[in-house]
């Protein structure tokens, strides 16, 4: 493809790479694009990667392994869409996703993210294990397979395959349970959601996993959707109407906050704890929700909250995003993004990192190790953080 | 240049625990199995597209196998392949010297400058089906090869020996080569890739189609099981300081006999 | 293995020099018009003893070094004309100290300008310091190398007129310090000690800065901007020496543009007013657009279109995205405020001419003693075409500079040749000495002031 095919192509030259890109909206330092805060080197900024796609399509410079790991370095977290000040802000991760379709047609691209679709395209995962160990993170849990229950539960790749994650999704469940809320799990028949794929230019795959799940979900009569991760949250709720599939999704922290404030949870009990809650960029800067899991979390006796510097809007991506979290081109460094964020908590006097996202759980407790930080900040999920308030754990 | 890439679909047994035998005990279960392209395979392709890409000529994929076979055929064609065959038979477990057979007198027929095949696969790891076929059909042969640079009548191509140690060869066209992994990296195949393929036309060819008949392939060898290995109890770890192992180490090697 | 890369990996760790393609293809850039030129090896030092190492091996393989701060100078004073080492900067990014007492900061090279906003506002809310107007990805470093100037130029002047000491690293690698941390007191005055002309203005060709004391100012509780209109430009020169009488502005900016086409034509003043108290507030009001202001505005010459309270710091600037094409580029000129007229009217006619939508500005620096008057140029990056009319307009401005008594401020290739051309001779000849004894060998940002041709 050259520039003239690009569907950017009007666009792609506006960058002036003035590099507001690279702050949060509060201006605390300019590190907040991940890729940048882990390389430091300008190819590694917003501007810089859509100075480079111009000049990859326009035959300035050749396709090389190096342009595309800086291209899949970009975890889509959106900082820069918000910072951007100009018009064309909003096509920001467009542009940088339809170079890496353009990538992923020609089959050319990192090993690690090649390994990720074909893992999904095999298995409906990016880790590769096997369909018929997907539900295997129920065991001992008496979760009920979806059978025309109020909600479907929806755990995704990261929570059902993660030995972490499971753990927050098997205590999702019990929190749920305890609300004898009615809902329902796909256990082995659950597939991935696609999101991820989608932020990694797989267009056509992640169109085969909305159809199938949109299918899916409709053969079953399933109306209404709690979701444990903020990225099937957000395919859910923004993409798959596109594919006829128009659900009531929910992230579990908005159903969590209803369910507290109606009084089917008792979080009396308590506990204390000096906790800071790190904004998941999918349902933060993406859908706009920085107030449920707080909401949640502040319901609770005895937890005293404290926000990082940068929060809600100005958040530092965990650097989990666009498929990170198993292709980790951000890992490996002090200046890892999950590595300065445990510090920044760590920093306030948090003992409890709070996440409302497996990916960032699984990066943050990686980081927390790295950091030698393990005796002073452990990384809760809400869910957990609200199942030892009902005296659950 | 004409190129044959042979290849085989193999299952995805990257977990320990996803195989198990059948009860004819000469094959493992399939179901809740995931299948794929032989990894080897996917590199000997990848070879074949980028000699393909640089000098020209046509890519021909073939495989022996039923009809599910066909999805590693359309992956072959999204991959950059021009035609596809598909021998029908079901020889996943068979006598690779049967399988060679066949494969030499699909060959035989196609024009055929290069012959690519894996150094081996994934499910049986023989290892011989290159080798067979290319004395079948009395071309020179080199197995596991790591580097490959393909000229107008001969390619100049490196093997891995022990110890990283390489021999380099030139060898004159026709000539069968069974790559070994590593010596590209194999591009992604995208399921929009994968669609516009499912719209090729696949070639099906029967045993008879080739002048084969069933009483021709005799076996040389016959599986007679197939097994898993025994669980031991597991390893025993030995802590403490270094004499206190040692110490520990010398007692269990004399418990157990070893002297 | 190209061994200067492997010296300069041994210097700054692996992840920190880049040969790739696609790192030498983007830091061959200035955002503005200038022609790229690739670098040899981009690298990003995170300490002054590294930046020493790198020196002092550009010494000995003869190899040149260009010092890179947020690259926005839009002059090109950062394009690699000769290859070399492209250094960025940035990394070396630490507030060392902030003392309230004297009233400073003193900070690495490499600190943007947003983060010392946002830090001054968080940690210490009662200072402030002159805030550029770039975007905030401009470092403290390029800003006084480049003799910028900031939101607080009509009291205080010039941002380089702001510092009270330099940590430098000489073309030969030795590390210098100017100002009182030079005999091991703190870093709070510069004078009287021998002071630093050597690092300013240059273009970055004497030395690499590594370190400023930079000076910082009360931060008043409140802060907003008046807004005030003239419709003759020759107005505006007498209001600008009548508002810095009061001395009682922080910032006084005239500004006129074509678009949106309603204030084509029109003088606007942005006039910064700071108080601790509505008392103070209003008294400043009151001098300025009662006392000072208000003969135009009863007369009808002008208007007052208002006070709003609170300042965007840093500032937010869409100009690059004016013509949806990606890029802009002006021509900054240190100019006699009297000129103010003639810059209008001269500029808007070579802006015409063009084809390119007018825009001036000029700046109060000082008490009236100067403006900084800055034309600017936009382009669409992909229209070839559009670039040259851009480029060409940017040249003609050069000279007008000097034809109407002004000098530029930055000036890239064309302009710094106008300015040579017309230096003292002993002048010159001096810059050639300084140069020769600070950098031997040449290799400091080679292509740029390049005195002895």
């Amino acid at each position: 493809m050259t520039l003239l095919d690009y569907k950017y192509a009007d666009t792609i030259h506006r960058c002036f790479r003035c590099g507001y890109c690279k702050f949060p909206v509060n201006w605390m330092d300019v590190n907040n694009c991940p890729a940048y805060a882990r390389f430091r080197m300008e190819t590694y900024s917003c501007g810089g990667r859509l100075w480079l796609i111009r000049a990859w399509l326009s035959g300035e410079i050749d396709w090389s392994n190096h342009l595309a790991e800086i291209l899949y370095s970009c975890t889509a977290c959106k900082n820069c869409e918000v910072k951007c000040p100009l018009r064309f802000n909003v096509d920001i991760l467009n542009m940088i996703i339809a170079a890496k379709s353009e990538m992923v047609e020609s089959g050319r691209i990192p090993s690690s993210v090649k390994e990720f679709l074909e893992n999904i395209q095999r298995q409906g995962n990016p880790y590769g294990h096997s369909r018929v160990k997907r539900g295997e993170w129920m065991e001992g849990t008496e979760i009920e397979p979806y059978q025309g229950h109020d909600l479907l539960y929806y755990v995704g790749c990261v929570g059902s395959y993660d030995d972490r994650a499971q753990e927050v999704a098997r205590m999702l469940g019990k929190v749920l349970q305890k609300a004898r809320v009615s809902f329902g799990v796909l256990g082995n028949d659950e597939n991935c959601d696609g999101n991820e794929v989608s932020k990694l230019g797989e267009e056509t795959l992640f169109e085969m996993l909305v159809e199938e799940n949109v299918a899916q979900f409709k053969k079953l009569g399933i109306q209404k959707v709690v979701t444990l991760s903020p990225h099937s949250y957000n395919a859910m709720k923004n993409d798959y109407p596109r594919f006829n599939g128009s659900f009531d999704v929910m992230h579990y922290t908005q159903l969590l906050k209803s369910l507290i404030s109606d009084g089917r949870l008792d979080v009396s009990a308590g506990f204390d704890a000096v906790v800071t809650y790190h904004d998941p960029c999918f349902l933060g800067r993406w859908n706009n929700e920085y107030e449920a899991a707080r909401n949640v979390i502040t319901a609770i006796p005895g937890i005293q909250l404290i926000e990082m510097e940068r929060n809600r809007d100005s958040t530092l991506c965990c650097g989990g995003g666009g498929g990170n979290f198993y292709i980790d081109l951000l890992g490996g460094s002090e200046r890892s993004p999950a590595r300065i964020r445990a510090r920044e908590a760590h920093a306030i006097g948090a003992r409890i990192l709070a996440v409302a996202c497996p990916n960032c759980l699984t990066m943050f407790e990686d980081a927390v190790k790295a950091e030698g930080l393990e005796e002073e900040l452990v990384v809760r999920d809400v869910s957990e953080i609200v199942a030892e308030a009902c005296g659950i754990m | 240049m004409d190129i044959i890439a042979c290849i085989k679909r193999v299952p995805d047994t990257s977990e320990a625990d996803a195989i198990k035998i059948d009860g004819s005990q000469r094959d493992i279960q399939k179901s809740g199995l995931a299948f794929k392209i032989n990894d080897w395979d996917e590199y000997a392709l990848e070879a074949a597209v980028q000699i393909k890409e640089k000098l020209g000529g046509t890519l021909t994929a073939v495989t022996v196998g039923h009809q599910e076979w066909n999805d590693i055929l359309r992956r072959a064609l999204a991959m950059g392949a021009d035609t596809s065959i598909r021998i029908d038979r079901d020889v996943a477990s068979e006598d690779p010297h049967i399988v060679a057979l066949i494969l030499k007198t699909v060959i035989q027929r196609l024009p055929h400058d290069l012959v690519l095949f894996g150094a081996q696969s994934e499910d049986f790891g023989s290892g011989q089906l290159g080798a067979m076929v290319a004395e079948m059909l009395g071309i020179p042969h080199a197995t596991l090869v790591v580097s490959l640079e393909a000229g107008e009548n001969k390619v100049h191509i490196s093997r891995e020996l022990e110890a990283g140690t390489l021999e380099s060869y030139m060898i004159g066209l026709p000539a069968l080569l069974t790559i070994h992994t590593g010596i590209n990296q194999p591009r992604y195949i995208s399921l929009g890739g994968i669609k516009r393929a499912m719209k090729e036309e696949l070639q099906v060819m029967s045993l008879n189609d080739l002048g084969l008949s069933v009483d021709m392939l005799v076996p040389m060898m016959k599986l007679e099981r197939l097994e898993l290995p025994l669980q031991g109890k597991g390893a025993e770890l030995i802590t403490g300081t270094p004499e206190e192992a040692a110490e520990q180490l010398a007692k269990t090697l004399k418990g157990a006999g070893i002297f | 293995m190209d061994s200067i890369r492997q010296a300069l990996a041994e210097i700054v760790g692996e992840e920190h020099v880049s040969t790739h393609p696609e790192e030498l293809y983007i830091y061959s850039f200035d955002l503005g018009t200038t022609e790229p030129h690739r670098p040899d090896y981009a690298v990003s030092p995170r300490t002054t003893e590294e930046v020493q190492g790198i020196v002092k091996l550009a010494n000995k393989e003869k190899i040149p070094v260009v010092p890179l701060g947020g690259g926005l100078s839009l002059a090109g004073i950062a394009v690699p004309f000769k290859g070399g080492i492209c250094l960025d900067l940035k990394r070396m990014d630490s507030i060392i100290e902030v003392n309230e007492k004297a009233r400073y900061a003193v900070v690495e090279c490499g600190v943007s300008q947003a983060r010392m906003c946002s830090y001054l506002e968080k940690h210490h809310p009662s200072l402030t310091h002159s805030e550029p107007g770039a975007p905030g990805s401009a470092t403290v470093g390029g800003n006084i190398a480049i003799h910028g100037q900031g939101d607080l130029a009509q009291p205080y002047g010039f941002n380089s007129d702001m510092v009270n000491g330099l940590e430098v690293v000489l073309p030969t690698g030795e590390v210098c310090r100017f100002g009182s941390c030079a005999i091991g007191a703190s870093w709070f005055t510069l004078h009287p000690l021998p002071d630093l002309g050597l690092f300013l203005g240059w273009g970055g060709t004497t030395g690499i800065i590594t370190k400023i004391s930079l000076r910082l100012f009360p931060r008043k509780r409140i802060r907003g901007v008046g807004l005030f209109v003239v419709e003759d430009e020759e107005l505006v020169p007498e209001i600008m020496y009548k508002l810095t009488q009061t001395q009682m502005a922080e910032d006084i900016i005239a500004f006129s543009q074509a678009i949106p086409p309603l204030v084509s034509g029109v003088q606007h003043f942005t006039i910064n007013l700071a108080a601790d108290s509505e008392k103070e507030l209003e008294f400043k009001q009151e001098i300025i657009w009662d006392d000072t202001l208000g003969e135009y505005i009863r007369s009808g010459a002008g208007g007052f279109l208002g006070f709003s309270r609170g300042l965007d710091r840093p500032a937010v600037s869409k100009t690059s995205d004016w013509r949806k094409g990606g890029g802009f580029e002006y021509v900054g000129s240190i100019m006699p405020i009297e000129k103010y007229p003639e810059c209008y009217r001269r500029g808007r006619e070579i802006s015409e001419r063009h084809g390119i939508p007018y825009t001036v500005l000029g700046r109060c620096i000082g008490i009236a003693h100067a403006m900084m008057f800055s034309w600017t140029y936009a382009f669409n990056r992909a229209d070839a075409e559009t670039v040259k009319q851009a480029r060409e307009a940017l040249h003609e401005t050069d000279d007008l500079v000097l034809e109407l008594g002004g000098t530029i401020w930055k000036p890239g290739l064309y302009g710094q040749k106008l300015v040579i051309e017309r230096l003292d001779p002993n002048t010159l000849n001096l810059m050639k000495k300084v140069k020769q004894l600070l950098d031997p060998n040449g290799i400091m940002n080679p292509g740029n002031w390049e005195v002895s041709q």
